[in-house]
This record gives structure tokens, sequence and C-alpha cells, in this order.
């Protein structure tokens, strides 16, 4: 029997029908606005894909949901008919709830070891879970917030019920995926920026290679990022005086593991012939490095769910950074399950003529394997 | 103390319990329409033996006569003191057969595959491949140190993209691509291949393992079917198909034959195929070549097989070759099937996810111009069956 955590977030994309950026601290205003609780709608949708699905695949396995009272879960499973789930309430919310229960249950959660939590609600509640469970548990949301850029979330309920169908069945292998939210203090001195936190993880579906006729191979997301990891590196080798500028998250960070330097995960780094030259720099900072340098390329891979490569969590990219580089320096890098999820490149630069410079392009060249490429479209 | 060969076992025990090792049959006499597998006798729907070619007698014949002359071994590799007059002749009538300058015959085809590619291309070239290509093909592009780009199967507009982007960085470009893929049995749209490759100047090779001896008039393969014998680069393919005996090759230029048996390694460091191999891969062109009621038999048997499957209510998918996959869905459903059918005296086996996506899983059936119509209706009559008693139609 497998063990999974569940929480809704009740709250979750109320705001986003009335306008808001996001429903924390504003639920009254949402209310008042007339917002309405999408979260159960999303989440029967979840459970009535996933009963399908269990039933046609003929999974054996049962589930077992550790969840919380009411209307953060136990609502939902009680109305549920699926045979093969059980539940049991391990949190009583208070009333009204919050933030704090979903990290309590999390707690819950760790302390009896569920293998998967499967969540309902936006990135307030992903990064809700993720400060509470770090990388100890897999994650997986039910999309129903008003911001979903995290790479945490199907991009749909029913691929939501899909990916715990496949996880139930053992089929996924388990990568990193970006936690992305509104910057708050950057919010309340009035600008709207989505960082990067930090990586949960999270199901994926495993890159498949042929080994004879009939047969396919796993390949696990780690070994497919040192794959394109070594591409890279390949790249500087033949270019030893490049200024390499890293981008954020872990697909660029396994470059930095390959060459055994120093990287951050939030941030950017600048490497010159495989020598690691400035740790996590600032917009200032990258402008004076490629004053200095005539030859610079630019590694950024798609950070979350939406397919974002500039604009979200790695804001040091500034537009004139951008700009001083040239797109046709920056080289992205992806695995193929992320690609699968995200089938559209966006930008987000903040200056309007650039991201049209990104647009006119229509396909950007995206590695995701070791030297190998693909066309990618870029989307608005 | 270290173990030094314990992964072994390690390593099968672990493909065995997830049950991912392969559980070989064995087949008590010829690879025949009408066979014995494991002791029981099934009509063979899972062969690549097109034609029947392996028990036609002239092959049979050619191969025993061949003996008698030549001996049971060639002796060396070719460039050393294994090159026979066999192999010129079989390499002479492929050219002939294919319409091409030249060809080169291979130890297999995955050695031309391997042997070949890696000397197409290298650092400052591109290799262009489509997404569902073999993995004999794969692993050629792997041992080069050229880069690689992909396209979405059979997408010609995504493939001018791609080769529009690449003409402005690279050096060589090389177009590499199966001609028909042995999933579904559908074929590339070769002619437009070649059409964008030639605008751009960049080479062709297609893998028509599946296509020979059964497409194009009298089975010349890929180039013929799209009226194009000659202009790609590299006709590659295999004589352990539709030619029922064993070998890769490659048809082409006399440059491409020069180069391609200089630079391949696979090629070079291989000992040469024994006479008889020589004899009946000579032998089955002169029959294609004399006796087109053969692959007027394979298409015959196709279409009706084929149209009967989807009479039944099965779903054959964009099968355009005698590949045809029953497909049903999910995975329990196909090898459900497949036993099913087996035990109904029908040997086709079943492809399930990940090979396939999970709602597609399919049993793939191959058919054969030996069949005849009473096999075709009996094997029919166990689809049916099956397919009844698990509700899949």
């Amino acid at each position: 029997m497998a063990v999974f955590g569940f929480v809704v977030n009740p709250i979750a994309g109320m705001g986003g029908r009335v306008g808001l950026k996001g429903t924390d601290g504003v639920l009254d205003e949402a209310i008042e606005l007339g917002a309405e609780p999408v979260a159960p709608h999303r989440v029967h949708l979840f459970l009535e894909k996933l009963g399908l699905l269990i039933e046609s695949r003929r999974i054996g396995e049962r589930i077992e949901w550790l969840t919380c009272a009411g209307i953060m879960g136990e609502d939902d499973l009680d109305t549920s008919e699926i045979d093969s789930m059980t539940y049991e309430v391990v949190h009583t919310p208070a009333e009204p709830t919050a933030a704090e229960d979903t990290k309590k249950a999390c707690k819950k959660f760790l302390e009896k070891g569920v293998t998967l939590i499967v969540f309902c609600g936006g990135d307030g509640t992903a990064r809700d879970i993720w400060q509470t469970v770090g990388e100890n548990i897999p994650i997986i949301g039910i999309p129903s917030g008003v911001k979903m850029h995290s790479g945490v979330f199907g991009m749909n309920p029913e691929a939501t019920a899909e990916i715990v169908a496949a996880f139930l069945s053992g089929e996924l292998d388990i990568a990193e995926g970006e936690i992305l939210d509104l910057d708050e203090e950057k919010y309340r001195e009035g600008e709207w920026h989505i960082r990067l936190f930090g990586t949960a993880r999270t199901p994926y579906e495993p890159t498949y290679v042929q080994v004879s006729k009939v047969q396919v191979e796993a390949v696990g997301e780690d070994a497919i990022k040192e794959e394109i990891a070594e591409s890279i590196v390949e790249d500087m080798e033949d270019d030893p005086d490049t200024l390499f500028i890293l981008g954020s998250g872990s697909t660029v960070g396994a470059v930095s593991k390959e060459l055994g330097i120093e990287f951050s995960l939030l941030g950017v780094d600048a490497v010159v012939n495989k020598k690691l030259v400035a740790k996590d720099v600032n917009e200032s900072k990258l402008l004076e490095l490629l004053n200095e340098r005539k030859k610079v390329k630019l590694v950024i891979s798609p950070i979350g769910a939406q397919g974002f490569i500039l604009g979200r969590g790695n804001l040091q990219l500034s537009p004139e950074v951008i700009k001083r580089i040239g797109i046709d320096n920056i080289t992205i890098i992806s695995p193929p399950a992320k690609l699968a999820q995200t089938p559209l490149l966006r930008v987000d630069t903040g200056d309007r003529e650039l991201d049209e410079m990104f647009h006119e392009k229509q396909y950007l060249r995206v590695v995701f394997r070791y030297k190998t490429m693909k066309l990618v479209k870029i989307g608005k | 103390m270290r173990d030094p060969s314990g992964f072994m076992r390690t390593e099968y025990e672990d493909l065995v319990e997830k049950g991912f090792d392969w559980k070989l049959r064995v087949l008590e006499g010829p690879s025949a329409p009408r066979c014995k597998v494991d002791g029981k006798d099934v009509i063979m729907l899972c062969s690549n033996n097109y034609l029947n070619l392996s028990n036609h007698p002239r092959l049979k014949e050619a191969a025993k006569r061949a003996i008698d002359t030549h001996g049971a071994g060639s002796g060396s590799v070719r460039p050393i003191a294994g090159n026979l007059d066999l192999h010129i002749e079989a390499e002479k009538a492929v050219a002939r057969f294919k319409g091409t300058e030249s060809a080169l015959i291979y130890q297999t085809g995955f050695a031309a595959n391997a042997g070949l590619i890696p000397q197409l291309a290298g650092k400052g070239d591109i290799i262009i491949s489509d997404q569902l290509n073999h993995g004999s093909i794969i692993d050629g592009v792997r041992l080069t140190k050229a880069d690689r780009a992909i396209f979405a199967h059979r997408d010609m507009g995504e493939l001018e993209k791609v080769l529009a982007d690449a003409d402005k960085k690279y050096e060589k470009i090389l177009v590499v691509t199966d001609g028909v893929f042995s999933m579904d049995g559908d074929i590339q749209h070769m002619g437009e291949i070649q059409k964008l490759a030639d605008e751009v100047g960049a080479m062709t090779f297609v893998d028509d393992a599946h296509g020979e001896g059964v497409i194009g008039p009298d089975g010349r393969g890929i180039g013929a079917h799209f009226g194009i014998a000659g202009k790609i680069d590299v006709e590659m393919g295999t004589f352990s198909k539709a030619y029922g005996v064993v070998g890769g090759l490659v048809a082409g230029s006399q440059d491409l034959v020069n180069y391609g048996l200089n630079k391949s390694r696979t090629w070079l460091l291989s000992g040469s195929h024994p006479p008889a191999v020589a004899a009946a891969q000579l032998e089955a062109i002169k029959v294609l070549e004399e006796e087109p009621e053969h692959v007027k038999n394979l298409w015959d048997n196709t279409k009706y097989f084929k149209n009967e499957l989807i009479s039944m209510g099965y779903n054959c998918g964009n099968s355009e070759t005698p590949i045809t996959p029953v497909i049903v869905g999910e995975s329990h459903k196909a090898k459900a099937l497949s036993d099913r059918t087996f035990e109904l005296g029908v040997f086709a086996l079943p492809i399930v996810f990940p090979m396939v996506a999970r709602d597609a899983a399919r049993i793939r059936t191959m058919m054969n111009a030996g069949l005849t119509r009473e096999d075709l209706d009996e094997a029919l009559g166990a689809f049916e069956k099956a397919g009844k008693e698990l509700e899949i139609i």
C-alpha cells in the first residue's frame, strides 16, 4: 500500500478571477470582489481521473491518503468513490485555515513517512510545503492557484492524476522542480517579480533510450543533466577565452558540478577557461565582466513549469545584460522531461523591444541530450 | 576484496525482477510462415522474413553450391585475404537492383550504421535525425564528435527549420532517417527530405531495413519508391529481413563505396561473410528480379489481413506497410491479447509502454508472402476470438 499526503489550500486561486495577483492576505478583498472557491472542483477532476486510471490500468497498489480535516482534504476524499483508496485525518486545521495548517500537516507527513505529497494550490502553497519538507519528499500539485510558475504542477488536474497513477505503478523517476513565487519584498516596494526560492523533488517521466528492438531503458534525470553538462564543458574547452555566464537552477548547476566548481543554485555565476571567476553576481558585476571580455556565452535553462528562460528567477540577467550578450550567444539547456512539460519557451525580460527580438526568432535551439538539440517554439 | 564479476549476476537478477530480461523463444526448424516455437505449431507473424526467401529453394541451393565451390568460411577480413568473387558479385547485384552506381556489403546492418555514420560527420558538422530513428542509427551518431539535432517524427516543416538553422553554422550537414519505421509501419517522406536537403547541400542517409524487398517497384526500396533511386547519398539496408539471409549494405555512388570501405572500422575489422551467405545474398537479388510474385503476394496478404482486422473493429494505426500494429490501448490488454492469440496458434509479440505511449500498447504483426489465404483466415479467427473474449472488439 502506498501512503501519500494530501493537502488542499481551500482559498487557492480565488484571487485570480477577480484580478488579484494571489490570494494570500487578501482573501477578504477577493470575497468582496465576488470570488468563489475553485479548489474543490479541481480536486474533484483530479480524483475522478485518478479513479479511472487505477481501474483501466489495473493498478493493484492501494492508496492510503493522510490528510487534513474538512475543506483541506477530508471533504474531497470523503465524496470520492474509489474503492482502492482510504484516508486518515492527521491534522485538524484552525478556523479559518491558514498557511500554518499546510505546514503542520506536512510535518505530520514527514513523521509518518509518506512517499509523495499531492497538493491543490498555487505557488504559495508549493512554497509552504517545500519550506517544511524540502527535498525529503517528492511533491506534485493539482494546479489551482493564481500563480503557478513552480515546476511541481501537472498541466491540469487530469495530468496530475496521470502523474500520480504512473508514480503509483513505479514508472516515474524523481527529479528537481523549481519553487518559484512572488518576491514579497520587491512586491511591497511596488514591483512584481517572481523569485526562485529553491528546488523541491517531484515525479518525472524518465527519458527512455532504445536498448534493443523492442526494449528501452530509462535514463535518470541526473544522468541526462550530466550528459548535457559534458556538452557545455566541451564548448568551454573549445573556447578557453570565452566568458561563460551560468544561469540559475539545477540543470545549469550540473555544468558547475561537472567542472568541480562551486555554484549558486539561485544565482548567476561566471566561468572562464573552466574556472569560476565570480560567484552569485548581480547585474552591475555582470556588466563589468562583459566590459572585460569580448567573447561571451550565456547558459540558461527553463525555470519552473511555464518554460520561462528569462524573467523568472534570474533577474540579474537584465535587458541590458542580455542585449550585451546577444541572443545568438545564448545556449538553452533542458532535460527532455522538462521540455515535455513546457512545449513553449517564454521570455519576460521587462523590456518589450527585447522580448520582441526573441519572438521574432520563432524558435530557439535547446540542448536536451549530449550535443543534441531541437528547435523549440518561443511563445508569448 | 572486490568481486570481479558479481555485477553480472546482480544486474541480471534486477532485470529479471523487473521483467525486463529477454526470455528467448526457441524456433525448432526453419523460420517459415508456419513453424514450431517452443514446441508449439504457430503461424509466424513477427519475423522479418517478409518474402519467405529464407526458405526459397534457389537460395538454399545457391548456399549449398557455394560451400562445395568455396568452402565453409572466408578465411579473413575483406581488406586482407577474405574478399571473394561472390562478395563482389553480390555487391554488383545490389547496385543493379537498387539503381545506384555502386554498393558495399557490411557484415550486418548494425555494422553498416555503427561503422559508416561516424565517418560521415565530425567536429563542426551536424547530424539531423528523425526523433524515432532506430537504435543502431543512434549508436552510430553517438560515435561521432558532430553536433546533433532532431526533428519531430516525419515533420517536414520542422526539418526545414532545423536545416535552415544548421545551414548558417555547420560545414557538413547529414540528414539521417529510417525509411520505414518499425513500430508503426509508416514511411518517411523521403522525396521531400531529399528536396529539402538538396536546397542546402545536405547529405542524406536512409536506413531502409524494413523497406527493401517490400516497397518500391519489385521491392527495390525507398529510393525507387519515391522515384529518386541513385539520388539519396546513402541507401543503407540489410539482407536479414526481406532478402532472407543476413548482412548489411549501403548503396550509392562509387565515391561512397571507396570511402566507406577504407574508413568503416566495423567493415575493416570483421571477418567477411562465409561463401554460403554471399551466394544466398546474390541469389536473393536474382529471385527478386526474376520472380515478382513474392512482393505481390506480400502486399496482397497485407491488404487482406489489414482490412479484415479493421472490419473486425481493430485499430491498425497509420501503417502503410506490411508492419501492421494492432493497437489495443493499455499494456495489460496487449499482453493478454498476445498470450491468448499464442494459445490459439499465432505468434506475434506485444509492444507496450515505454516502447510506445501508455495508451497505445499493441501487438505488432509482420506479414509474410508465404502465408496462404487459409493461414490468414486462421490467424484472423484467432484475433477475432481473442479480441471478443477480452472485450477489445
